[in-house]
Parts: structure tokens; sequence; C-alpha cells
């Protein structure tokens, strides 16, 4: 098969990436805004070392805060709440700039460049997963950034874990970025694609162990975090990144990648259905 | 054999019909155009053409290939400009046409050569590196014209080519228009609402009016429709009954809007004195009284009683309408 017109489509989408280097700055601005202020506003209480801490008769102060940091390592599976956050804020970017992708599919519409890929004689899923997976190549990269920055805040990233993360953050990306064509595809408007993504991300996002872990959530909680794929891709990236496996108890890096997989193929699919019924007559 | 087959298409939207049972077809090598108002339907024709509409009814077959059923077919033969602009401003001139050709199956050496051949045809090698969106609104058409031209179609379809453009850029599009016919040996269908711009490029003519087709010919089979001459006269009053029945042997006496009549004569100068009087004999007032040798603009007065040019400038549409909205 002729993957000319796949090869097409991911090159426009990194060349464009490319060309606006300086919006990759808002893009990781955001998380990073997350990691100083939740990370660091937070990582003290969990820490409560430097403070006066409540004192029980008998025990010297020292010991209760020792332990009280130990039981919340724990808890973030024994890393401290700053790399719990930071590794779980690389999933958080891949899973917010997916969306976007579906917003540069009504630009595309409005600015005719839909038909010039409609008219094109090359299969429709074929150019639609080209789209795709270039924006899933600059999503993993954006995350990678976030990675990086992440150096500097903590000492507990394992740089080897790194490219296997990256393999499923793209996996993660390719099923969230197919989701974000299928709602602009099937929307049509940058105002109904907004109110969908922001009623759908915040939730997501919520529910998937990003902020605190998913095994101490309320059981209605956890069911629709056992829903969600970000939740797998939370926990496998963060469990390669710092070693911490903090999941429900059935999660391992393996079904991790076999949900993520499954989901990402059925919503590609599904994207390529619906990229090949588009006309521009609506 | 013919380049295009059209027969009996019809296109209904919701609520419009947009294309009323059209017929026509394209001879290789020519260049036809569609003539028409806003909203006559030539864009929603030619989208079925180009096979990213689907046709009500009707059948239209491109060298010989049903536009809905082999599909593929059909978008590797055509190349097209269409009405709106489509680039991708955030891309290069040279990444535009790249996509272009990989989207088309081109790659490699072959993929670069026709890249720069292409750009040289219409002038912007210069510019091959910068982003579209600091283009002006003529070197985006020149642009849309090379990636029209990239996959080397058997023909190209231009969607109104120069739709607000200035009359210089208009006439350099008219030049490659041109020269690409003969350097590149292709068909071209085109719309547009320009009298001028039809008879300058095309073969082939064909009026449009509210999905329909109202004629079709030659510039000049389409004016002799009217003989050599066109007399009009305004009445100070609707037109009055009967009237053609007093006035000297004349090719044609019509009524075209409410108060004005329109005669074809062979020779204007001979005429109207005679026409003149006999009207003033008969006792009714003129406003105004002009004759022309016929321009597509009297043919399309003659056929549907209105200016080609007053219904572009009457129609609010005229600016580009956003059809994604
Ligand atoms: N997608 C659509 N949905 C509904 N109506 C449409 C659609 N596209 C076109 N129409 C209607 O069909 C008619 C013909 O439109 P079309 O665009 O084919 O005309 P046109 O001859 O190209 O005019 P213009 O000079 O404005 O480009 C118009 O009344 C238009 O409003
Ligand atoms: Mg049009």
């Amino acid at each position: 098969m002729d993957l000319s017109p796949f090869i097409a489509m991911v090159y426009r989408q990194v060349k464009r990436w490319w060309s606006a280097r300086s919006r990759v700055i808002t893009t990781i601005v955001n998380p990073l805004i997350w990691i100083i202020f939740l990370g660091l506003g937070w990582g003290a209480v969990f820490q409560p070392g430097s403070i006066n801490s409540p004192s029980i008769p008998g025990i010297p102060v020292n010991v209760i805060a020792k332990t009280i940091e130990e039981y919340f390592n724990r808890l973030f599976g024994g890393v401290d709440y700053i790399t719990f956050m930071v590794s779980g804020m690389a999933a958080m970017t891949v899973f917010m700039a997916s969306f976007l992708g579906g917003i540069s599919v009504i630009w595309d519409k409005q600015f005719g460049y839909l038909k010039e890929t409609l008219v094109a004689p090359a299969p429709r899923w074929l150019v639609i997963t080209g789209r795709i997976v270039g924006d899933s190549i600059v999503n993993t990269l954006q995350s990678l950034i976030i990675i990086l920055l992440g150096f500097a805040i903590t000492t507990r990233i394992n740089p080897i874990g790194i490219p296997v993360a990256l393999v499923y953050l793209f996996t993660t990306s390719i099923a969230f970025s197919s989701l974000g064509v299928i709602i602009a595809l099937k929307l049509g408007s940058i105002e109904g694609f907004q109110m969908i993504v922001n009623l759908l991300t915040m939730p997501l996002m919520f529910m998937s162990g990003v902020f605190y872990p998913v095994n101490t959530m309320p059981d209605w909680m956890k069911v629709f975090a056992q829903f969600n794929p970000l939740s797998y891709s939370v926990h496998s990236v963060r469990y390669w990144l710092t070693g911490a496996n903090v999941g429900l108890e059935y999660m391992n890096p393996t079904i991790d990648i076999a949900i993520l997989a499954a989901a990402a193929i059925t919503l590609l699919v599904v994207a390529g259905w619906a990229f090949n019924k588009a006309t521009v007559e609506d | 054999m013919e380049a295009v087959i059209v027969e009996n298409l019809v296109k209904r939207f919701k609520d419009v019909v947009a294309v009323n049972g059209v017929s026509f077809k394209i001879v290789r090598g020519e260049i036809f155009s569609l003539l028409g108002p806003n909203g006559a339907g030539k864009t929603t024709t030619i989208h079925i053409i180009a096979t990213i509409l689907k046709p009500t009814s009707g059948r239209v077959l491109v060298f010989g290939h049903d536009v809905v059923r082999e599909a593929d077919i059909v978008r590797k033969k055509i190349g097209i400009v269409f009405q709106d602009p489509s680039l991708d401003n955030q891309l290069t001139a040279y990444d535009n046409l790249y996509v272009h050709g990989r989207l088309y199956g081109l790659r490699g050496r072959e993929l670069e050569e026709r890249i720069l051949e292409l750009l040289e045809f219409v002038d912007l090698k210069e510019y091959a590196n910068k982003q579209v969106r600091y283009f002006s609104g003529g070197m985006k058409r020149r642009l849309e014209l090379a990636r029209g031209l990239m996959s080397n179609p058997e023909m190209l379809v231009l969607d109104e080519p120069t739709i607000g453009l200035d009359p210089q850029s208009r006439a350099k599009i008219w030049d490659y228009i041109r020269e690409l016919r003969r350097k590149y040996n292709v068909t071209i269908l085109m719309t547009t609402h320009y009298m001028d711009e039809a008879e300058e490029l095309a073969d082939r003519i064909a009026i449009m009016d509210h999905g329909r087709i109202i004629a079709m010919g030659t510039a000049d089979d389409l004016k002799n429709m009217l003989g050599s001459d066109v007399i009009y006269v305004k009445f100070d009053r609707e037109v009055p009954e009967g009237i053609c029945k007093v006035l000297p042997s004349l090719r044609d006496c019509r009524k075209i809007g409410v108060d004005t009549l329109e005669l074809l004569v062979e020779n204007a100068t001979k005429s109207l004195p005679e026409v003149l009087s006999n009207i003033y004999v008969n006792g009714y007032r003129i406003v105004e009284v002009s004759y022309k040798r016929p321009t597509l603009n009297e043919v399309f007065l003659h056929l549907t009683g209105r200016e080609l040019r007053d219904s572009l400038e009457s129609n609010p549409l005229t600016q580009r309408r956003g059809r994604w909205r």
C-alpha cells in the first residue's frame, strides 16, 4: 500500500507545530502551573518536617513528622508528592494537547483546507490516521519537555524509564486525539467543541489519579476511573518514570498498555469512519 | 472522447434546489466556462464533478468514470482550485505543494522537481520558503493554481479563479491559464461571474441561472442569438400591451423588466428612426433609448430579464460565503 498520503499528513502536522514554536510555550505553561502551584504547594503539606507537628507526649516531634511523611509517601507509591505530580502531569499534558488537535480540524473546515484533503485520491482513513499520528508525535514531544523540566524539580525521575513511558504516552495520545477528531467532525463549531471538551476533560482528569491516588478514591469514583483510559496512562507513566505503583490492584504495565492500545485502535477506527463520512455539505 | 459528460444533474440541499437538471459535455482540451450570477449553482455543479458532493440524481462521467462509483479514479485525474481559499497559511509555499504532492502519491526527486517547476511557472520561486499567511491575494491564487497542477491532472477545475483580485492580478491569472493550457495540454472547466473573463478565456460558455443552463455555445454563438444590434427602449410607465405589433419588422421584440422593451435588429442606426416615430405616433412617451452590439451581458438580459451585473450588485452574497459555518 502507498503510505505517501499518511506521510503527507504527519509531515504537515509536525511542520505546522514546528513553524509555530512559540505556541509550544503556551501548551507547556499550563502543566507547569499545575506542577508549580499544586505540586509545590501540597508537596510541603505532605512533608511536615519543617513545621510544628502536633506533639504526642513521650514521642519526639521529629519522629511524628517522619511518620507522617512516610505515611504519605506510602500513599503516593513511595515517592514524595511533587514527584507523584510531575509524573502524572506527563500524561495529562498529552491528554490536554490531544484535544487541541480536534480544534485544528475545525479550523481546517473553516479555512477550507479540509476540502483539499477530501478531494485527494487517498484513502480517507489513511489521511486521518496520518493526521492523528502527526499530532501524537507532537504531543509526545511536548510531554517529554515536561518530563525533562521535572528533573529540575525532583531527583526521583528515572531516565532509563523515559523511552518506555513515551511509548505509553504516544498510545494515549492516539486514543484522545482520535476522540478529539471525532467530536470535531461531529460538531463542526469551535464553541460546541470547547463546551463538550470542557465537560469531558475535567472529570476525566480528576478521576485519573493525576492529582491524588486512585486507590484512595471513594468507591463510585473508582468505578469511573476503571473506565477511564487516562487512569491507565497515568498509572503506567508514573510507574516507568518513578517506579511508583499507585493504582487499582489489578493494574500493571502490561494491562495498561493493552487497555490503552485497545482504546487507541477503537477510537482511531471510529475517527476514520467519521472522516470517511465527512462532506462539504454540512 | 469527452472529458466530462453531465446528464440531468440535480442537487437538492435541505430546502433549496441548487442544481436543477443540468446537462452538458466538455470536449478534451477545451476551456469550458460556467457563467452565472451568485447562487446560480456553479460551485455545486463543480463540487459534484470533483466528487466532494454527491448528486441527488443524474449522472456525471469524468473521462468515462462515474463520479460516485469511481470517485478515486476521478480524483486522480483532476486538479482543482476552490472558490474559497484552501491553502495552509501556516506552511510555506513549498510545503503546501509538498503535502499536496504526497497526498497524490508523488515522492522523491520527481516531487521536488515538480514543485520547483510549478513555483517557477507561477513566478513564486523566490517565495518558496515563505509562510503563505504573508502572501497577497494574487500570490495565494497563483500558488493554488500551481497546487492544482501538481499531480499533472488531465483536467483542471477552477472555481472563480480571479474572485476578489485587483485588475492586474486578474490579468496575470488569465495569462497563466492560457499558458498552462498550451504548456500542459490540460482540459479546463472554470466558473466565473465575470463576463469578460468567460469571453476572454473560454472556448465555450454555458450560462447558468437558478440551477439551470439557459444557453450554451461559443461567445459568438451566444451573441449571435441576438443578431447584430439590440435596442432598449424605456417607457415612462409599464410597457404598453401590443406595442410590438405597431413596430416595423424586427428580429425580435420583447418586454424585459417592467418598463423596458428589447428589440433585436440588423442595424440599429437604420431602424431607430422608424421605431421611435412609430412609438410616438401611437402616443407613448419614452424616457430612455439605447442600443448596443450585444455582449454576454445583453445575452443574459435577453434570457432572464435581469442584468448579470445588477444581479451581482444587488446580491448581498457577493462576498465569499463560508460554506462551513
Ligand atoms: N451546503 C449547502 N447547504 C445548503 N444550501 C447550499 C449549500 N451549498 C450551496 N447552497 C445553495 O445552493 C445554491 C447554489 O449555490 P452555489 O454555491 O452552487 O452557487 P454559485 O453559482 O457557485 O454562486 P457563487 O457565485 O455565490 O459562488 C445557493 O442558493 C446556495 O445558497
Ligand atoms: Mg460559487
